[in-house]
């Protein structure tokens, strides 16, 4: 399992990045970034939600409600042109970062 | 199964953000809950299991009450600083600079007040001081109804009287500094005339607004 901290610095990227394939509902969300990390990043309620609420403030995400196939009200999240925008250096920052800790990594082991 | 809105909103009792946005969050996170405990049923577990994985799912309920509360109040204080002061106060703002044009070009002429040998004179426009406090009441009723506290619902109705009173709050200590005879008056007249009396007027149409709310709630 990943650490608090690091987990609380990916959770945007991870956020933006899953909502990048089209807009989910925050259950959807969580299922969705736990299965493409393996599990390695889980949300509960407490992180997921404030975290949303906070980027829709920001204007990264936008959240509306919509009727689901069953029948059933969700609150709908979609990436907003801000959001893409916010996406791309996220991305290379966060590669960088990998890139470099990689790096490290040999050299210690070398 | 269990009612997730009602365990919701037992759990988050005294979310301190506006009733509209706290309907909301308890329907998404009941509605999160309810599709987790149903995946989790599906998978073939007991209900009493599906609920306890469920429940897991939460974190720590004061945790995220404390975090919707902070992200709310960040979400609030803007929207509702511009509902509660700004839009009414400048509402009331204009409302008083197009009555003041209006009294000038329309109404009578001003009253004339001289207090001391005739100079300096107050100018009394009485036509416009009587239609101040309408102006001050939309202003209160307008903020009190997108929920404003006493304060921003006094603060809206004084609107116009504000830019002044920050002028003459400056330029009474620089003038005394200056040391001009005449300035302690001249700055007098000028306050009563462009502060407190449209002030005392706005004022009046602002705390009618606050006593005939505070009438009507005790009522209901």
């Amino acid at each position: 399992m990943i650490g608090a901290g690091i987990k609380r610095g990916t959770a945007e990227l991870a956020v933006l990045s899953v909502l990048q394939d089209g807009p989910l509902h925050g259950y959807e969300l969580a299922r969705r970034i736990e299965q493409q990390t393996n599990g390695a990043l889980r949300f509960t309620l407490a992180a997921l939600y404030p975290m949303l609420y906070r980027m829709e403030q920001q204007r990264w995400i936008r959240g509306s409600w919509e009727i689901s196939a069953n029948g059933r009200k969700r609150r709908c999240y979609r990436l907003t042109p801000a959001g893409k925008k916010k996406l791309s250096p996220l991305q290379r920052e966060w590669a960088e970062l990998f890139r470099a800790l990689q790096r490290l990594t040999k050299v210690a082991h070398a | 199964m269990p009612d997730w809105q009602e365990l919701v909103r037992r759990r988050l009792l005294g979310l301190a953000v506006d009733s509209t946005w706290q309907e909301e969050v308890h329907s998404e996170l009941a509605a999160h809950l309810e599709e987790a405990f149903e995946a989790f049923r599906s998978d073939g577990l007991s209900d009493h299991e599906a609920v306890q994985r469920t429940l897991a799912l939460s974190g720590d309920w004061r945790d995220l009450q404390r975090k919707i509360d902070s992200a709310g109040n960040g979400k609030d204080t803007m929207t509702n600083r511009v509902k509660q002061l700004w839009l009414p106060g400048l509402l009331t703002f204009t409302l008083s600079m197009v009555s003041m044009e209006l009294a000038q070009k329309l109404g009578p002429a001003p009253h004339i007040l001289s207090l001391d040998k005739g100079t300096p004179v107050l100018m009394f426009y009485t036509a416009w001081l009587y239609v101040l406090p309408l102006a001050g009441a939309i202003g209160a009723y307008l903020a009190k109804r997108a929920g404003g506290s006493l304060r921003m619902v006094l603060l809206s109705s004084i609107f116009p009287v504000l830019p002044f009173a920050v002028v003459f709050m400056v330029a009474i200590p620089v003038g005394l500094a200056i040391g001009h005879a005449l300035m302690p008056v001249v700055y007098l007249t000028m306050a009563i005339g462009w502060v407190f009396a449209p002030g005392v007027a706005l004022l009046a149409g602002g705390l009618l607004v606050k006593l005939v709310s505070s009438r009507v709630s005790t009522s209901r």
